[in-house]
């Protein structure tokens, strides 16, 4: 017994991290002290030992045996977990890394939500009484990174890897090795940003702007390190969706087949891949600014603080779309086939991705309208920044002509993608007045910008998360999970989010800026109100988990397709086989064959979507 | 189909009208803070402007999802709604509507606004506001007054005054709700905005406080201190003390 858990992969990959990190850590304090330095530098250190961390940690986690042998002309071995072990190792198939995304950032979902009522405690009243000022940035800063990475990764990561190949009749991801990479990538990440808020946390936010982060305590550094990790996971994810759905869609899969979910997939795969490093790259130049003495962001030095936030929001705005996109694609995916017709306007809403993704990256710096960049900037980026809202705009047409005239089935999946519909819709309209220069001069970093990102993220992306992880969890577990809880935990998160968010919108137009761990007294009324709804919000995730658990363990057995649903995903059983298909499905249709003649859906393989052409 | 799409008609126009009615008489007159610069009505007007021209579309989407969710139910049985797959005129009229929406909403309040907060006289007084962790110093060129850490920031009624931010070592942003607009402090560079108090203010008013507005570590929130607008007579005399203070030094 105590023989198994020696070998199994988690601990062989810590066993490793950290002979790695000790032995680098000794070299760097060798050749420190033969050069007359202390021994141990914290930057210095961490810079060197953790790249070499992370190589032990993967080859010790499965990347040796089960890939690096054949590096060296070696025979790697076979995946060799079974049952619930196999999501402890270094498993190839997309389900189980599916699930291994979704459990993780779920768990990291709920820390980082801690974190928020720890917040929201503090901010009850003015004054200090949970935190010291420090301490309130090191929470914040922790909250902030840690949701944008869960916003980032849950959908995409856990319901992409799951859901894509089933959608598209394929056994597997084209790369089903780099897959597990991908996600073994993530548990350092987790790990460093624990032991960075045991340090003592960092102070600079989820966005690391400069001076700032090179002059301030060394949780910094972990946290760059973390990050930079992250945008490795982010950019070989993407690479691996791009190919999957180009290369491997099943026999008649035209483009304008795939389901939409796929859509929201690819674009933000797509963003993924093209943007993400740069965020990676200006990360790593705070990082030599701080351990090499380079200047890149220091004035004194011929550097540029601006140049930073250039950097940092020419991925971090379309970031918003890696979380969105896939938000859309779960949303408009449930609307349709919990409102028994057919997506509305297809093509358009296909096409609104796509020209998400084009606008996406060339409207940064409507977050710099304050920060002093040259004003010529200001009417370009804010002509572009407001186009975004017509492709927007085609994603609400398409999920409001998918529910008129449908027959609604209101259940727990659908109640969340219809609040999806109503959040999303007030983030994006207060996202016209950052982007409005003359009004973003006073909403700028005020709870007006907080309330309009929360609407938009958790409002928009994690409502449809929401969504999906309801609707989808009978195939992902073979479980139904209770309905009455479900709908607990919906009606307390939908009330509980708006009557913290909305508030928030008007405390920030009052004056209320971001980032403090206290404020005037003239805001103590709303902040009491904001906080004990944003409890009500919290404590709804105890019935979701509550449920989760539950359901997992003893909910009764889910039924192959328990929604009637029209997409590949269902026409095979809850959970999938190992290789999601014994045969190869051949598609004849779109997806999305309601209200044709004959059963036009729940049809065996083969003859999925006949008599329904696809299209318009 | 007909008595559906009529109830959504009408509760469109309904909500439209219950959110512009909200819109101009609560939220107009409750929502900003005490107004205390000439500049302040371009921001606050394009503010109303963008709120009054969502409430059309806020109604929409509300009637749609009501309607939706009032009369198109089912309840997972066999029934399947109707199959229309929306590929005629409807999504090219509603592209050509988005795209004129955003259209009106880029020239106004956008550019107009833009062009409108960037318009300024010749400034009366000129004051430099350099940040560093975490206060400010506030320099009154033409007077030689320089404080250093300062415990309020003093400014003449009804001159239009240039505030040049700076910063000595890493980014601050200078903002006072009042006069509604804030600009950072960058290392190494130095840039302005353009305020004209318009009338007394009340330093106790949590709208007439001069707060860094961009994250700068620990001090962040205490990065603050009161405003406080006086008579042209009375800024003079402070001047002229704070010179007298200084010299005695
Ligand atoms: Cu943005
Ligand atoms: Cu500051």
């Amino acid at each position: 017994m105590s023989h198994s858990i020696l070998r199994a992969p988690i601990v062989r990959g810590l066993f490793w991290a950290v002979v790695g990190f000790v032995l680098a850590a000794a070299l760097v304090g060798g050749i420190r002290t033969a050069m007359g330095l202390d021994f141990w530098n914290t930057t210095v250190d961490w810079v060197i030992a953790y790249p070499v961390a992370l190589l032990g940690w993967l080859m010790g986690v499965g990347v040796w045996p089960q890939w690096g042998r054949e590096w060296l002309g070696g025979k790697a071995e076979p995946y060799a977990l079974t049952g619930w072990q196999r999501y402890f190792g270094f498993s190839p198939d997309h389900k189980v890394i599916g699930i291994q995304y979704a459990v993780t950032f779920i768990v990291l979902f709920l820390l980082a939500g801690l974190a928020a009522m720890l917040i929201r405690i503090e901010l009850a009243q003015p004054g200090l009484q949970l935190f010291t000022s420090d301490q309130y940035n090191a929470a914040m800063s922790f909250h902030g990174i840690t949701m944008v990475a869960v916003a980032v990764a849950t959908l995409l990561g856990g319901f992409g890897n799951y859901l894509v190949p089933l959608m598209i009749g394929a056994r597997d991801m084209a790369f089903p090795r780099l897959n597990a990479l991908s996600y073994w990538l993530v548990p350092p990440v987790a790990i460093l940003l624990v032991i960075a808020v045991g340090m003592g946390g960092w102070d600079s936010g989820w966005t690391a702007y400069p001076p700032l982060s090179e002059v301030n305590k060394e949780g910094q550094v972990l946290f760059n390190l973390a990050v930079i990790t992250f945008g490795v996971v982010s950019i070989l994810g993407g690479i691996n969706f791009l190919v999957t759905v180009t290369y491997m869609r099943a026999p008649g899969l035209t483009w304008f087949r795939l389901p939409i979910f796929v859509w929201g997939a690819i674009s933000a795969s797509l963003i993924s891949f093209f943007f993400t490093q740069a965020f990676a790259a200006a990360l790593l130049m705070v990082l030599l600014d701080r351990a090499l003495g380079t200047s890149f962001f220091r004035a004194s030095g011929g550097g540029s603080a601006l140049l930073y936030e250039h950097i940092f929001w020419f991925y971090s705005h379309p970031a918003v779309y890696v979380m969105v996109l896939p938000g859309f694609g779960a949303a408009l995916e449930i609307l349709s086939h919990m409102s028994k017709k057919p997506l509305f306007a297809y093509r358009w809403a296909a096409g609104a991705m796509l020209g998400i993704v084009a606008l996406s990256g060339i409207v940064w710096a409507h977050h710099m309208f304050t920060s002093g960049m040259d004003p010529a900037l200001h009417a370009p980026f804010l002509v572009l920044t407001e186009l975004i809202s017509i492709p927007t705009g085609l994603i609400f047409l398409s999920a409001l002509g998918t529910i008129w005239q449908g027959k609604l089935w209101l259940q727990t999946p659908m109640l969340f993608a219809l609040a999806f519909v109503f959040n999303f819709l007030l983030g994006g309209v207060t996202g016209i007045y950052l982007a409005d220069v003359p009004t973003d001069l006073h909403l700028h970093d005020t709870y007006f910008v907080v309330a309009h990102f929360h609407y938009t993220i958790v409002g928009g992306e994690i409502f449809a998360l929401f969504a999906a992880l309801y609707y989808w969890f009978p195939k992902f577990t073979g479980r139904m999970y209770s309905e009455r809880l479900g709908k607990i935990h919906f009606w307390m998160m939908f009330l509980g989010f708006q009557l913290t968010f909305i508030p928030m919108f008007r405390v920030g137009i009052q004056g209320m800026n971001r980032r403090v761990a206290d404020y005037p007294a003239a805001y103590g009324e709303y902040n009491l109100f904001i906080s004990f709804a944003a409890f009500l919000l919290g404590a709804s995730f105890l019935f979701f988990t509550w449920n989760m658990l539950a359901s997992w363990f003893r909910g009764p057995a889910a039924a192959a397709n328990p929604w009637r649903a029209s997409t590949l995903e269902w026409q095979v059983s809850s959970p999938p086989p190992e290789h999601n298909f014994d045969e190869i499905p051949v598609i004849t249709g779109d997806p999305y064959g309601y209200g044709g003649a004959g059963p036009a859906h729940n049809r065996p393989l083969g003859g999925l979507a006949a008599g329904s052409e696809g299209g318009s | 189909m007909r008595r559906d799409m009529k109830l959504m008609l009408a509760v469109w126009v309904a909500v439209t009208a219950a959110s512009l009615a909200v819109s101009y008489f609560v939220l107009r007159t409750l929502s900003f803070p005490t107004p205390g610069a000439a500049e302040d009505g371009i921001i606050d007007d394009a503010f109303m402007a963008l709120t009054y021209m969502a409430t059309p579309v806020f109604g929409l989407v509300i009637a749609v999802l009501f309607v939706a969710m009032l009369r198109f139910r089912g309840s997972g049985g066999p029934e399947d709604g109707a199959p229309i797959r929306g590929g005629g005129t409807i999504p090219k009229v509603w592209f050509a509507v988005t795209t004129v929406l955003a259209v009106v909403l880029i020239v106004y309040p956008g550019l107009t606004g833009l062009i409108a907060i960037r318009q300024h006289a010749k400034p009366d007084l000129e004051i430099t506001a350099t940040g560093s962790m975490w206060q400010w110093t506030v320099d009154y060129p033409a007077s030689g007054v320089k404080i250093a850490g300062a415990k309020e920031l003093v400014l003449p009624v009804n001159q239009h005054i240039q505030v040049n931010v700076a910063s000595k070592d890493i980014l601050h942003s200078f903002w006072i709700p009042a006069f509604r607009q804030r600009m950072d402090a960058v290392p190494g560079q130095t840039s302005s905005i353009y305020i004209t108090p318009d009338r007394i203010g009340d330093p106790s008013d949590a709208a007439y406080r001069l707060q860094c507005s961009q994250l700068c570590g620990v001090g962040h929130a205490y990065m603050a201190m009161p405003v406080r607008v006086v008579s042209q007579d009375e800024f003079k005399a402070w001047l002229v003390s704070q010179q007298k203070t200084a010299e005695a030094r």
